[in-house]
């Protein structure tokens, strides 16, 4: 945040901007009447629920609105032109050489088929006239590379998209925006479908380029903790309507909207004051012993196949009750515990044990009988619902296979949907008709449908809005009490972890690094990676400032009468 | 209902549904308008076109060529249809095992697969038909026989495609048995695409009962297009009407069969009639 900026010109400005929605559409403007500006060095965070319309002002910055949709009024003024009256020769020239886009998937932004570092020549020479040496641009793109922070350029350049990381492609992403030093980065949620430690390398890259050459930065994000950690100022949106706009410090210290209040305060904080204890019965409900699987991927016809360890001697124990979570990056193997304490995938060795039974040695109908006690809800309310399943047959087609009667099931299976927060008349209607967070619910009801004891959530929340994210946590809070249900939590988020969970493991490279209470492993971390993953949370240091003070009062008060 | 609607303003669709409406009813009342039979002489031979009564003319033995055409669309609709459902069967079945359990059985059904794939089929057709007498059973099973692999390919794919899905994988997990999840939960999302390859099976499978009964090895007793066009193919010089008559309905057929199946595609493929509409 710095004070020079002040004087000068905005390299971005955009006023009362409506874009009207083709008729028939839920409403007749995607976006009314937003007026903001991005001056140079200054990051603007652009912040709202899916639908409020942010990713429409992104993509008309850049005049890359879809054509059935169209600018009805205002004005968008990108350093001194509008792109939407610009031919298109002046269009290719503004498009990655004034202003640059960066976008949410990295993987499906970069051309499959091209080695990054041609794609980053690319960039350089439909821009640059007249047109560089061959040694020039090939200097140019190992300095983007380095400049990105991505280990050793020579290589990398070399590379195809699928070889890298994630975070390594949002890295070259990047480079490739960087390529004709633009004046203004549009960011359309550039971190969201990174673990959150990318996510802090990659929001700390863009702020020290935008410091560097004094660009300004849109940037859209749903996430206030990525707000708190970059943005100078933050515009909020709501059904495309500006419902606030102010510095970080206005916005989040004292909101004047009631949405906005309504926004922070739905972020998981990791108010480990708050931690309720819940009772819990020392009596161990599932056990998982030295599990291991090691997933080993093809390569080439002379290369020794690559080895991935999704597990590692993974041992825990899961009590009556209890909610344990799991967490760690991408890769650490958390998702694939939760399948194989599923048997959904088969561990390499090790031993799950659950009523006695060891659940690997399981086949067949005494497999079906375990299963019905086990439940999980997966990520991707989207892709676990079957699209030509009525939503009541999805919930009631459980307790049927095991003999409950037609008429029956479909009872409690409404029931069910009144009791998770939906419409009994629900029942009659297809998934697609219902948004991400309804449809999670349903996959919810559908998993409880069995009265299992034990439930999976797979990244259950990950999916969603904050706010649907905060409803859909309190609902499965409420079920645990209710049904006496314990709950493994996998997560790649320890905001969640510490609103919800009882017990913490922390995970990385399918071995258990750290395990203990949750108030424990987030106040007094004892490994080196839990800590790293802790400081990573975004907006930690602005949203804990006061609490995290007063949370290791309250504990060692816990400690001491306990 | 969506999708019959979107297909009722397709307009190639609508096209190929129409055309291959009118080849249905000329099937059905072939007997009304024909009384006598097709095999029947009513005239002196190589009758042209228009003369003694005979719309299309009547061919070397004075046989109406016009009945023999409307009888001919009774023959080629149901061995078109009837062996394209057989292949649908096969291959849908040996496609879903294949996919759903993969491993050694995928791997033994799909080198079955290729072994038919690697002969062709209409040589295979002609040994088939000549092994077993010619009757119109032998017939649809023969082109059933050959016309499979492609479908079950498809469905194998399909199935690959479905099988890892979360919501096959929650069925599971809700214990629902492997037959239920079949059926219930990867076959009807699955089924889309096997519908329109079954649909452009029917197309190849009149061309293949033609192209037998062409080399005289379809079903004696039933008048079919290809039997009239090698009946009539040695006087084609004076006689042009004789071939030209039978191939042009089988032309006509196979087309509007195509344009109602890429219609039906284009359907029933989201993303496709997302776009139109």
């Amino acid at each position: 945040m710095s004070e020079a900026v002040q004087a000068k010109a905005p390299v971005l400005s955009v006023e009362g901007l409506s874009i009207a929605l083709p008729e028939g559409g839920d409403r007749p403007f995607a976006v009314e009447n937003v007026s903001f500006e991005v001056k140079p060095n200054e990051v603007v965070c652009l912040v709202g629920e899916s639908g409020s319309g942010k990713s429409m002002i992104a993509h008309a910055v850049l005049s890359l609105l879809p054509k059935s949709v169209n600018i009805a009024a205002g004005a968008v003024t990108v350093a001194g032109q509008d792109p939407a009256k610009l031919d298109r020769q002046a269009l290719r020239r503004l498009r990655g050489g004034e202003a640059a886009m960066i976008f949410q998937e990295p993987l499906s932004s970069l051309n499959p088929l091209k080695r990054v570092g041609r794609q980053i020549e690319e960039m350089i020479l439909t821009h640059q006239k007249p047109m560089p040496s061959a040694i020039e641009v090939h200097e140019r793109v190992q300095q983007l590379l380095t400049q990105v922070g991505l280990p050793n350029p020579k290589l990398l350049e070399k590379s195809y998209p699928f070889e890298l990381s994630g975070g390594q492609r949002q890295r070259v992403m990047i480079a490739m925006a960087m390529a004709n030093r633009p004046a203004l980065l549009v960011a359309d949620e550039p971190t969201t479908a990174l673990d959150v430690t990318t996510q802090r390398q990659i929001l700390r890259l863009i702020d020290d380029l935008r410091r560097d050459r004094g660009m300004g930065v849109l940037l859209i994000t749903h996430d206030f903790g990525v707000v708190a950690d970059v943005a100078d100022r933050v515009v909020v949106l709501r059904h495309g309507k500006v419902v606030e706009q102010g510095t970080v410090e206005e916005v989040l210290r004292s909101p004047k909207a009631d949405y906005t209040r309504e926004l922070i305060d739905a972020v998981p904080k990791a108010r480990l004051d708050e931690i309720r204890r819940t009772a819990v019965h020392p009596t161990p409900l599932l056990e998982v012993i030295g599990l291991e699987k090691t997933f080993r991927v093809k390569r080439g016809l002379l290369q020794p196949p690559r080895e991935v360890v999704a597990a590692d001697g993974i041992s825990l124990t899961l009590y009556e009750g209890e909610t344990l979570a799991v967490v760690g990056e991408s890769g650490s193997g958390k998702s694939t515990l939760g399948r194989m304490i599923m048997r959904l995938t088969e561990p390499d060795g090790g031993a799950i044990r659950f009523n006695g039974q060891d659940l690997r040695q399981l086949r067949g109908e005494a497999l079906r009988q375990a299963r019905k006690q086990l439940q999980i809800v997966f990520q991707d309310p989207f892709a676990s619902l079957d699209p030509r399943q009525k939503v009541g047959d999805a919930i009631a087609r459980g307790p049927m296979a095991f003999g409950t009667s037609r008429t029956e099931a479909m009872e409690q299976a409404r029931k069910l949907l009144v009791r998770v927060g939906l419409n009994a008349v629900a029942a009659d209607r297809y998934p697609h008709e219902f948004s991400g967070g309804q449809r999670q619910r349903i996959c919810i009801a559908r998993a409880l449908a069995l009265k299992p004891r034990v439930l999976i959530a797979d990244e259950a929340v990950s999916a969603l809005d904050v706010s649907v994210q905060a409803q859909v946590l309190a609902l499965l809070a409420e079920l645990r009490q209710e049904m006496k249900l314990a709950m493994i939590f996998i997560t790649h988020d320890l905001r969640i972890a510490a609103e919800i969970a009882d017990r913490v493991i922390v995970l990385q490279k399918g071995r258990i690094v750290e395990e203990g209470a949750t108030a424990d492993v987030f106040t007094a971390a004892q490994a080196a990676y839990t800590r790293e993953l802790l400081d990573a949370i975004p907006g930690r240091d602005f949203f804990d400032q006061p609490g995290f003070a007063s949370v290791t009062g309250a504990l060692s008060t816990a400690r001491m009468s306990s | 209902m969506d999708a019959v609607r979107a297909f009722l303003r397709h307009p190639s669709g609508m096209v190929g549904l129409v055309v291959l409406l009118v080849v249905v009813v000329i099937a059905l009342i072939a007997p009304i308008v024909f009384p006598v039979s097709p095999w029947e002489m009513v005239s002196a031979p190589f009758t042209p076109p228009g003369e003694d009564g005979l719309l299309l003319g009547g061919d070397t033995l004075g046989r109406d060529v016009a009945a023999g055409v409307a009888y001919g669309a009774r023959v080629s609709l149901v061995i078109g249809i009837a062996s394209a459902m057989a292949a649908m069967v096969i291959g849908v079945t040996i496609g879903a095992i294949s996919g759903y359990f993969g491993g050694k059985v995928d791997l033994v059904l799909m080198r079955v697969t290729e072994l038919f794939q690697t002969i062709p089929a209409f040589v295979l057709a002609i040994l088939l038909v000549a092994t077993f007498n010619p009757s119109l059973l032998t017939i649809i099973l023969t082109i059933g026989a050959v016309s499979w692999p492609p479908l079950a390919r498809l469905t194998r794919a399909e199935f690959l495609r479905l099988r890892n899905r979360e919501f096959v994988e929650a069925a599971l997990c809700q214990g629902e048995g492997t037959l239920q999840i079949v059926l219930g939960h990867i076959l009807p999302n699955a089924i889309s695409p096997i519908l329109v390859v079954t649909s452009l099976t029917v197309a190849t499978a009149i061309l293949l009962e033609s192209a037998l009964s062409f080399m005289g090895l379809g079903d004696p007793n039933l008048m079919s297009w290809g039997f009239m066009i090698g009946a009539g193919r040695t006087v084609i010089r004076n006689a042009w009407w004789m071939s030209v008559f039978p191939g042009l309905a089988i032309l006509i057929t196979v087309l509007a069969i195509n344009l109602f199946g890429e219609g039906l595609s284009d359907v029933l493929n989201p993303r496709v009639s997302r776009r139109r509409s």
